[in-house]
């Protein structure tokens, strides 16, 4: 945290500067963050056709049906690309630097945008094993992130 | 489209930089009044105005939604003006609505402005902005993602999947710094890179250093285009529209609709290829490629795709100094968003007014001698759509009329 404090010290800004964006949910979103609050991963899957759409939208984005089912995912991904932020990003995000931004790709087809945990970044390499982490960010809000599998 | 049915027929700009005391107004009437005179035209010629609405800027913009732009600059004659935007790709849908507005036979001559004043805003609320701009704001910005970070995990990918290494992504921010050292509106125009000096500057998103990153810029240009018929009567060296291809990909990067993206805008694979036969030319016939990328690893993933080396090898190709100027291959004329600084939806413009300027011969220093065809492109949001356009100052095959 004492780099977080040294910006804020040093440029001035306030508490509500330092606030790191939550996800706004919408109403066809919602179930994927309630279940992350319980430390559950879920996928949306349409019961006409059974695609795995993420991110979700209000209806299925091949068959256009509007019937789905949540259901519960591996929790495990593969990382396909990543990068390491050391600098210029938005100053709430400045305390944790360096960390790690990466697409990982689920078995169920999907991919997602996230963040690799408890890793050593020299080690890091794409078609690595993954496994979920659950990070309660907030009161509200549990963001799922990943970590090697094993670790 | 007919093939050479619409041209361009003049350019302005004003340098690019960091500007704060000149505002989107003085630029946007600057820029507008070049262009027309550089076209040697009557204002009153003028029949329509469309302006790039600019990124985060909402009093600029609402006073072009409400057509400040032809009044300002005395376009008395002007009978239709509106702004039009797709972020990165703004240049091919004004374009695109401009060749819209001459078919129309309502006017046969159309200008088009661009102006961005980034240095109004706060570092902290460029980065917020541009966090929330390349990422979605409820799946991606959580997680601290940035556009730099965006950036680096498509060059991680890259370097991973192709032989391509990080020196030949720095090589080319060298190539890039040599194009804008010959421009005098560039931001950056005044000193060397050297590919040890990029790779040592600072980590921003491994894999990309600072020097591997455009800053955003200040800055502005304008057009005038018109029908192919008045162009050659009022022009002495028109630059013709020969022909566009065009695809959409995703708005998140993680639904991307090529899964396999060694390069991304590489994985909108042919469309280059499209671009090229529909205008009844091959790569062997260009005379430049005029890449709009804003990332360098981007600018060789668009290169993989231009026919000249095999994808996955660009990198060697920039590397061995055949896109410097004098080259066999000149890249990027004006440095692109390297180069002249990232002005938000108008890295496009000032790639197509260079292009424009490159085929009309008035290039100068980074003039490519004798340039006749070039290929152009643009995109936006998170790599979400790409754009290929060929231009020439001949028609092959001559008009269809």
């Amino acid at each position: 945290m004492s780099q977080n404090q040294d910006i804020k010290e040093l440029l001035g800004l306030s508490d509500a500067d330092m606030v790191k964006p939550l996800p706004q949910p919408t109403p066809w979103s919602r179930p994927f963050w309630e279940a992350t609050r319980e430390h559950r991963l879920v996928l949306r899957r349409c019961d006409s056709c059974g695609t795995y759409q993420h991110p979700p939208y209000p209806y299925c984005e091949v068959c256009w049906g509007e019937e789905f089912s949540w259901v519960e995912a591996a929790g495990r991904a593969s990382l396909f690309a990543f990068s390491v932020n050391h600098f210029a990003v938005p100053f709430p995000f400045w305390g944790d630097l360096p960390y790690v931004t990466a697409i990982v790709e689920l078995p169920e087809g999907v991919r997602m945008i996230s963040n690799v945990v408890e890793c050593d970044h020299e080690a890091l390499h794409d078609g690595m094993e993954l496994e979920v982490v659950f990070d309660d960010v907030s009161e509200e809000y549990t963001l799922p992130k990943w970590k090697p599998v094993g670790r | 489209m007919a093939k050479g049915e619409f041209a361009v027929i003049g350019t302005g700009e004003v340098p690019y930089g960091s500007y704060p005391d000149r505002s989107e107004f003085e630029i946007a009437y600057r820029v507008a009044k070049l262009a027309i005179e550089d076209a040697g035209i009557d204002k009153d010629e003028v029949g329509a105005v469309i302006g790039a609405a600019h990124i985060m800027g909402d009093s600029y913009n609402t006073e072009l939604f409400f057509g400040r732009l032809p009044e300002a600059i005395g376009a008395r004659n002007c009978k239709i003006t509106a702004s039009t935007i797709s972020g990165g790709a703004s240049s091919f849908s004004i374009r695109k609505t401009v060749e819209g507005i001459l078919a129309s036979g309502e006017t046969d001559t159309v200008l088009v402005v661009h102006a961005q004043r980034f240095s109004q805003f706060s570092v902290n609320q460029l980065a917020t902005y541009f966090a929330a701009a390349g990422s979605d704001p409820e799946w991606d910005v959580p997680y601290g993602m940035t556009y730099n970070s965006l950036a680096a995990m498509v060059t991680q990918a890259y370097l991973d999947r192709t032989p391509t290494t990080i020196e030949e992504v720095a090589s080319v921010c060298v190539t890039l710094r040599k194009w804008a050292m010959l421009q005098p509106n560039a931001m950056f125009n005044s000193k060397e890179l050297t590919v040890e000096k990029v790779l040592n500057s600072k980590m921003v998103a491994y894999p990309l250093t600072n020097l591997m990153c455009n800053v955003l810029a200040d800055g502005g240009c304008a057009y005038v285009m018109t029908t192919a018929e008045k162009a050659r009567r009022v022009c002495q060296k028109p630059v013709y529209v020969l022909s566009d291809a065009s695809d959409y990909s995703h708005r998140s990067i993680t639904s991307a609709k090529v899964k396999d993206f060694s390069g991304i805008v590489g994985s909108l694979g042919t469309l280059a290829n499209r671009a090229y036969e529909r205008a009844g030319l091959g790569p062997e016939d260009m005379d430049i490629f005029e890449i709009y990328a804003s990332y360098p690893s981007v600018t060789l993933m668009v290169l993989d795709t231009l026919g000249v080396t095999e994808p996955g090898t660009s990198g060697q190709l920039v590397a061995s100094g055949k896109c410097d100027p004098g080259g066999p291959f000149p890249i990027s004329t004006n440095g692109e968003a390297m180069g002249m600084g990232h002005t938000g939806t108008g890295v496009g413009l000032s790639v197509f007014v260079e292009s424009v300027r490159q085929l009309q011969g008035k290039a100068g220093r980074a003039q490519v001698e004798g340039a006749r065809f070039l290929i152009e492109n643009c995109g936006g949001g998170a790599f979400m759509d790409c754009h290929f356009t060929v231009l020439g100052n001949e028609v092959p095959g001559g008009f269809a009329s």
